[in-house]
């Protein structure tokens, strides 16, 4: 029972079909094997834990804070690309300071390697996420040749907090959410 | 066996289409930390004052008014401002009147500030001094100004005595200090 089965896999068309080639009676034969990979799109980043908001002013001058942007990202050829976008995830605390949810934390891209970083100065949201870079379609992080030459990518990104006399001194903290998307 | 083959294929295709539309994200958050601290900072808006008299009886003192503009933050519990001045170079050329060692007796500097709320201006007239920095205001804690700053003014008088040499114009120098915790 189990020889018969054998057989007749082994002439099955399939199996020499597979092998790549069909035995041809002598000592040498030659098989190839065929590897395939699926590759999704992909996306990761890495932003540092925290980042100081610093003044040298003392007229109320805003705030300023350097944030980079580390990323890795692969999109499909018919996909609509990939994106990076910023959220604060909790305003800052405690009360009597300054707040996200008023408008008084801005940012300017720059710097992005792969991909559009976001243009103007945008204004980071509690409710809403908002742009930082886009990736188009068939974009890849690292190795050269069609993907980029870095890996991984890099941007920055400059906070701006504006600085009010009415702020009650003290320290306060906020976290920003960041998040990457590849289709 | 065939049916059983064919399923396995279909369910492959299935899976190896949901990986390719499937979307990939990943997330990192960021802490941003501020340390809003006390500040001080002082507009001189009249940057040379003229000092000037109507009078021709040396009845009536030499007046001005210097204007400033202040900002201030102080501290939320304990904080303090204040706003004091000095006369880091007396009158000169010789001849004329001084701060420091006053030709007659009786003769000075003198001034009376105002400072707008929330700070406190200090009760004037007050004698102008080369040696120690006079109040010119004070503000108690938690106490802040307008993001473009709040108006104060020093309004000087300046003893017109006869012994001053005429002919010449007299310039002093007086330093403004603010500060805050």
């Amino acid at each position: 029972m189990v020889r018969g089965k054998l057989a007749l896999r082994l002439t099955a068309p399939w199996f020499w079909l597979a092998l790549g080639s069909l035995p041809a009676g002598g000592g040498t034969g030659t098989a190839t094997e065929t590897l395939s990979a699926t590759l999704t799109p992909v996306g990761a980043l890495t932003t540092p834990s925290t980042a100081t908001l610093t003044t040298s002013s003392n007229t109320f001058q805003p705030f300023t804070a350097s944030v980079p942007v580390n990323y890795q990202v692969r999109t499909t050829r018919t996909g609509s690309g990939g994106a990076i976008t910023l959220q604060v995830a909790s305003d800052f605390s405690p009360t009597g300071g300054p707040t996200a949810a008023s408008g008084a934390l801005t940012y300017v891209c720059s710097g992005a390697n792969l991909g559009t970083a976001c243009s103007g100065t945008q204004t980071a949201s509690t409710t809403t996420s908002t742009p930082v870079l886009t990736v188009p379609a068939s974009a890849c992080t690292g190795g050269g040749g069609a993907c980029s030459s870095q890996n991984p990518n890099s941007m920055n990104l400059t906070f701006t907090l504006v600085d009010s006399p009415v702020y009650s001194t003290g320290t306060y903290s906020a976290n920003v959410k960041f998040t990457i998307s590849a289709m | 066996m065939t049916k059983k083959t064919t399923l396995i294929i279909v369910a492959c295709a299935l899976l190896s289409m949901a990986g390719l539309a499937q979307a990939q994200s990943g997330t990192g958050t960021t802490t941003l930390s501020v340390a809003v601290g006390a500040e001080a900072a002082l507009t001189v808006n009249t940057g040379t004052t003229s000092l000037t008299t109507a009078s021709t009886t040396f009845a009536n003192p030499y007046t001005g008014t210097t204007s400033l503009t202040y900002f201030m933050r102080t501290g939320k519990t304990t904080g303090t401002g204040t706003l004091t001045l000095k006369v880091t170079a007396d009158f000169t050329p010789a001849g004329g009147p001084l701060v420091a060692t006053p030709p007659s007796a009786g003769d000075a500097l003198t001034y009376s500030p105002t400072v707008s709320s929330p700070g406190t201006a200090a009760t004037g007239p007050i004698t102008a001094t080369t040696t120690t920095a006079t109040a010119v205001g004070t503000w108690g804690a938690a106490a802040s100004s307008a993001k473009a700053g709040n108006s104060a003014s020093v309004a000087w008088s300046l003893t017109d005595d006869p012994v001053y040499a005429a002919g010449s114009t007299y310039t002093a120098t007086t330093t403004f200090t603010i500060s805050a915790t």
